[in-house]
């Protein structure tokens, strides 16, 4: 019996296994599938925050910044090994990895990725010398490398149809415009050679087209909704890196501060969060999340409409007119439940995508693990002044984030995470927690 | 990093700092390396977080000036108990060093509410401080966050052990313990060297780094072996490139560009593989032929069992089946979902010599299990032994005797070095 027992012991631990146990394997085609369907492969300038992964994604499979940051804010290589900064913090110098060539079998030499970045940056004194790089700038750059990390300052050329040649994992093998975009393998990566061969991108896909295509097996990657869950794949959720908020633009008729104060106490974020968004993000008062500022907790979220009433006193207010984008699935009707709780402390808002608005509901993108990166990219997106940041200090960061909040020229709303999910022949699958897909390390399970 | 039960929490702590506790038992020097890594920064942290809190407490001194305040402290982040408790002590003693009374709110001129917090690298305490009718003011403090750093018994008729070598975060390849008369030595095969460890008060501490100079690019996936030989201390084999040890100290290696076959065990006249340059797999091309076999398939591993008269290679192919080769006959069993890493390790049980074999894929563990090839059916032969990540290398060592396993944990990301060997079990 005893003996019986051990047999079918033994046979369990030969066939139940997990199934897949195998090295990372080379070969096959990734397919993939976008909602992005852009007509030319750079990060667009007034996309939708969509339109920013997606190409942020692509060009982080075709080319290489100089540095990396990880999700803690902290620098890793890329092109560049090293590098230190001189003159506090105005002088940055990087030493470049040896042999990188582009996919067109160029040196990506320190005097053309000078030549690069200067072009991107005419008001930076960039400076090439052997195999080390030099960035000036006018103003200290705590921050310059995670500008340099950013996706728009990857390092690439175009051709004459401004396909971008890279030093990246893929290189491009056929782009057609807002349809589809074939990457093959860069055989001489200096990282090594990613594990697939080639990654089929379908642009222009909705995101309920792409979920039931990955129910039925045709797609590997996709984008998804936070909240949605798919029961035949993987799904990874990035760690918060869009803000929805309302923003006020100069024209507004709400120029009276008490207005926008009581409206931003009006908002009650959590059923919003809870039932529209199903669950997804963060109520929040903040610009940054609380995973990049850790202090989020000195702006309160809750609704006080007692207080709203007592802020308006008995002011005569205008009427406002609040208007989304229509291309975000979830805006109309989160609008509608803003302009609901605004009629409580009897502010009028009208929910319009016609008309000057007074004001917006906007999602941007937050595109830096380094807080003092994304504020600024953040005040930019939203209209503000710059802000003022010496360092990614807490007691840099949080002044200047105050200031920018003072006034109620912008409400934060909520903190919103990213998702993705795969197939289950999809391994090695560990997306970025910043956003990114990081697909080079994918490999596909033997057909 | 000490991680324990939130206080007052209305959002998460980052999950991050969820600890991962270790479920192995470490000996010797082992001890001494957990104190260091554990212990060592729970002691420095508490000193951090005091620290922090008697600068907390001066800032909200600072704003409030004497008297009597009413402190509320929260914590949002993942603090356990005993520090936030140490962190209130702090404060207050502090707080009281510069003549500030904490008290109920009705007794008080102000209040000061601390939230404690945490971003992805660092804890941040804010103050919202209110005194009179005064605008609310906020005042705050951060400290670096630490960084957060892992035997089932058997019936079967063997019992697999496990002993910790070394941990470090780059990628290790493959790892040789050697005994000399002047010490025990430990050989790291890496990327970029050799590094040759000797043994110092229970501590591997590093004698020599043997740079490994190479003019291709290394596949993403990383594969090297390490073989000890008789007339020079070792051999290290990299995609395309081939490394020799000098014969006599002091000691240096020489590496060249080269495509010759790997040795698949580490017999002078052993069988050797082609192992394809730019990827992680041996082409199935052998040198000499396993007797008529010249061509196998593509495979990531391979092991020796030797038998009365001929030797029955394992081979874990590209494609997920195990070939089972005499010489004669090239028997596919596709059924067995093994891992792609197999070793041969010897023992004085069973059948004597044991397939070691990698079992899940799984990210966040992995284990090796023990088989029996009695004829050509493989048998288990031992329990699992688990481990805390995927195994991303393993081979068997230069005397088959044990093997080497190489583990990358989930939670740190780091690479550990074991020595596996087998013992009877029931």
């Amino acid at each position: 019996m005893r003996r019986i027992v051990f047999l079918l012991l033994a046979a369990a631990s030969l066939l139940g296994t997990a199934p897949g146990a195998t090295r990372p394997r080379y070969g096959g085609t990734l397919r993939v599938m976008m909602q992005a369907a852009p007509n030319t492969l750079e990060i667009p300038a007034a996309g939708t925050p969509s339109d920013y992964w997606n190409l942020a994604r692509i060009l982080a499979m075709v080319t290489d910044t100089l540095v990396t940051l990880d999700a803690a804010g902290h620098i890793e290589p890329g092109l560049a090994t090293t590098w230190q900064s001189e003159m506090n913090g105005k002088r940055w110098q990087f030493t470049l990895r040896h042999g990188v060539r582009f996919h067109d079998g160029s040196s990506a030499s320190a005097a053309v990725i000078a030549k690069i970045l200067g072009d991107l940056h005419p008001d930076w004194g960039v400076h090439a010398s052997a195999d080390t790089l030099t960035i000036e700038t006018d103003s200290i750059s705590p921050s310059l490398p995670a500008e340099l990390a950013l996706p728009r300052n990857a390092i690439l050329r175009r051709n004459s149809d401004g396909i971008p040649i890279g030093t990246g994992p893929f290189r491009v093998a056929e782009f057609q415009p807002g349809r589809h975009l074939k990457l093959a393998a860069s055989e001489d990566r200096w990282a090594g050679r990613p594990f697939v061969d080639v990654v089929e991108i379908d642009l222009g896909r909705a995101l309920r087209d792409q979920a039931i295509a990955l129910e039925l097996n045709k797609v590997d990657v996709i984008e998804a909704s936070p909240q949605s869950g798919t029961n035949s794949a993987r799904i990874g959720t990035s760690l918060q890196v869009e803000l929805m908020a309302l923003v006020f633009p100069p024209n507004t008729r709400a120029q009276d501060a008490r207005l926008r104060d009581a409206l931003a106490l009006t908002i009650n974020r959590k059923p919003i969060q809870s039932g529209l968004l199903r669950g997804a993000g963060e109520p929040t008062a903040a610009i940054l999340p609380n995973w990049m500022s850790g202090y989020n907790a000195v702006f309160p979220v809750q609704a006080n409409v007692q207080r709203a009433r007592a802020v308006l006193a008995d002011s005569r207010q205008p009427a406002l007119t609040l208007n989304y984008d229509p291309r975000d699935p979830q805006a109309q009707l989160i609008a509608d439940r803003i302009a609901l709780n605004a009629r409580e402390a009897g502010i009028t808002v009208q929910v319009s995508l016609s008309g000057s608005p007074d004001v917006s509901l906007v999602r941007i993108v937050l595109p830096s693990s380094d807080p003092a990166t994304s504020l600024r990219e953040a005040a930019q997106a939203l209209g503000l002044n710059a802000p003022i940041l010496r360092s990614s200090s807490v007691d840099d960061l949080y002044p200047a984030e105050r200031a920018l909040l003072d006034g109620h020229s912008v409400i934060p709303l909520f903190h919103l995470p990213l998702a993705s999910a795969v197939s289950a022949r999809v391994h090695n699958w560990n997306p970025e927690r910043g956003g990114g897909w990081n697909l080079a390390d994918v490999w596909l399970e033997a057909p | 990093m000490n991680i324990g039960l939130e206080l007052a929490s209305y959002n998460h702590c980052i999950p991050q700092m969820q600890s991962h506790g270790s479920r192995g038992t470490r000996l010797g020097w082992l001890a001494l390396l957990l104190l260091a890594i554990v212990l060592l920064p729970q002691n420095l942290s508490a000193s951090a977080l005091t620290d922090a809190a008697r600068q907390l407490a001066h800032k909200i001194a600072a704003v409030t000036g004497p008297g009597a305040v009413a402190l509320e402290i929260t914590n949002r982040s993942s603090l356990d108990d005993r520090s936030v408790n140490e962190v209130r002590t702090a404060l207050e003693g502090q707080l009281r060093g510069e003549g500030v009374r904490t008290a109920k709110p009705d007794e008080s001129v102000g209040s000061a509410q601390v939230t404690l917090s945490e971003n992805l690298r660092e804890y941040v305490w804010a103050a919202e401080i209110v005194v009179g009718q005064d605008e609310r003011r906020v005042v705050l403090v951060s400290l670096p966050r630490p960084q957060t750093g892992g035997a089932p018994a058997s019936a079967m008729p063997v019992v697999l052990r496990r002993t910790f070598l070394f941990a470090q975060e780059q990628p290790i390849l493959d790892a040789a313990l050697v005994e000399m008369p002047a010490g025990s030595r430990l050989l790291l095969l890496d990327a970029d060297r050799v590094a040759v460890y000797h043994q110092q008060s229970g501590r591997w501490e590093l004698e020599s780094a043997l740079p490994i100079l190479h003019a291709r690019t290394m596949p993403r996936d990383l594969r090297g072996r390490l073989l000890l030989r008789r007339d020079h201390l070792f051999d290290a084999y990299l995609p395309g490139t081939i490394c020799r040890s000098s014969a006599a100290p002091p000691p240096a290696v020489a590496c060249n560009d080269s495509d010759e076959p790997w040795p698949l065990t580490a017999d002078d006249g052993s069988v050797r593989a082609s192992f394809t340059p730019a990827r992680n797999f041996f082409t199935g091309a052998f040198s000499p032929p396993i007797g008529k076999v010249a061509n196998g398939p593509s495979f990531y591993s391979a092991a020796a069992l030797p038998r009365s008269g001929y030797t029955l290679w394992a081979l874990a192919a590209v494609d997920g089946s195990v070939h089972l080769l005499d010489g004669m006959t090239d028997q596919v069993i596709r059924n067995v979902r093994w891992g792609s890493d197999l070793a041969v390790i010897h023992s004085n049980c069973g059948t004597g010599t044991q397939l070691l074999v990698s079992q899940s894929g799984d990210p966040s563990e992995d284990s090796l299990r023990a088989f029996d090839i009695p004829d050509r059916d493989p048998v288990t032969a031992s329990a699992p032994i688990e481990f805390d990540g995927p195994i991303v290398a393993l081979w068997s060592e230069s005397n088959s005797t044990n093997a080497i396993a190489i583990v990358k944990r989930e939670d740190t990301g780091w690479y550990e070095a074991y020595r596996i060997s087998a013992a009877c079990g029931s």
